[in-house]
């Protein structure tokens, strides 16, 4: 019994019962983790398409410009002569930021060109000949200066006059972008 | 003491100041004749100044998204019941003209109906962004939209916006994409290199911050 009991408490003592319990552990999870098909999927959520947003600087003086390193997009095509044509006198236009966005089906998209003048988006559906169906909130910092539900059609962009600034003025334009 | 009704209207347009010069002179000048009007004009201008200076010039409308879209719905609706109407008339109409259904004209109507079709498929698809609704929370701004046709772009003008501080910088982001996570209402925007630009939280108003 002496025998037995030193025995048993030898075996506690030096730790082997915790060794044992420990290699008996990793051994499970390793099986189970070896058994596991595949990895976990992260669910990526439903969208109804993607909008391109900017926030762009109008002016009649081009020394009056950021010099942003912003490039024009190829798409809308002419924007800088179809933007003149709208916001006259204004001739010259250069992009400060730009957003290309996701449109959330189930909840609100953000396009943040800026942080001084964003939209915040909710869909509410596909439109008719490929448009969407939204519901718009202009956004200046902490306020909202406009809601508007439009429908947006790809090749036909929104254009919101905004805040004048530097002598010129600071407009926003969105677009459908195809999914 | 009576209710303005459709009988006394002009008691109501003389109470909201909307009649001419002559039109008040006449209306004043029947009170001679008839005091029974004069001491009704009397009581309803004392309630109506009462009223008027204890309530606001404007009331914002409560849930004023929600009021847009049962309006939209409202028409919506309308112009559905229109359409049904008018086809419904159309349709007791043509039985009048039941020579129209020979064999020769019917092909004759299939091709003009065919015409017609296109034409108005091609004008009812004319692609254009449409702006239904506005609403601008600030009572001083104004909302404007316009169709531009010769820039294919639809334009809202926000007028009544303060002008920002010329000395302030305006800075944009490039944002590549964007992460949203719905159970902590936060979006985070990335750049093409994968750094964040910035996050989007709301606060308990539910204005958004920039984080970052």
């Amino acid at each position: 019994m002496t025998t037995t009991f030193q025995r048993q408490n030898i075996f506690c003592k030096s730790g082997l019962w915790r060794r044992l319990c420990l290699s008996c552990v990793i051994w499970h999870a390793s099986f189970c983790l070896a058994q596991q098909p595949t990895p976990a999927v992260v669910r990526q959520p439903a969208t109804d398409g993607k909008v391109w947003g900017a926030l762009i600087y109008a002016t009649t003086d081009a020394d009056k410009l950021t010099g942003s390193a912003e490039q024009m997009p190829t798409t809308p095509q002419d924007l800088p002569a179809r933007l003149a044509k709208v916001f006259a006198p204004y001739t010259h236009f250069e992009i400060i930021g730009q957003h290309l966005q996701d449109v959330f089906r189930e909840y609100e998209s953000w396009v943040v060109p800026s942080r001084d003048l964003f939209l915040k988006i909710d869909s509410k559906g596909p439109a008719e000949d490929g448009g969407m169906n939204l519901h718009l909130q202009v956004w200046r910092e902490q306020q909202v200066v406009a809601k508007a539900d439009a429908i947006l059609r790809a090749g036909s962009p929104l254009f919101i006059g905004g805040p004048k600034w530097r002598g010129g003025q600071l407009l926003f334009v969105l677009e459908l972008r195809k999914k | 003491m009576k209710t303005p009704s459709e009988e006394n209207h002009d008691l109501i347009r003389w109470l909201d100041d909307e009649m001419t010069v002559g039109e008040r002179r006449a209306f004043e000048a029947n009170w001679q004749s008839d005091p029974e009007l004069a001491a009704e004009a009397e009581s309803m201008r004392w309630l109506s100044e009462r009223i008027k200076a204890h309530l606001p010039a404007e009331i914002p409308v409560p849930h004023a998204d929600f009021f847009n879209s049962q309006i939209q719905a409202r028409i919506a609706q309308m112009e559905v019941d229109d359409a049904r109407e008018r086809a419904e008339t159309a349709a007791s109409t043509s039985s009048r003209f039941l020579w129209l259904r020979l064999p020769w004209l019917a092909g004759a109507a299939a091709a003009a109906l065919a015409i017609v079709g296109l034409v108005w498929t091609q004008s009812g698809s004319s692609g254009c962004s449409t702006i239904l609704s506005t609403y601008t929370p600030n009572p001083s701004m104004k909302a404007q939209v316009i169709e531009h046709v010769d820039a294919v772009a639809t334009v809202l003008l926000l007028e009544g916006l303060d002008p920002i501080p010329a000395e302030k910088k305006v800075v944009g982001f490039h944002v590549h994409h964007a992460e949203s996570d719905a159970e902590v209402a936060t979006t985070t925007l990335f750049d093409e290199n994968g750094a964040v630009l910035a996050v989007v939280a709301l606060n308990a108003q539910g204005q958004p911050q920039m984080l970052k």
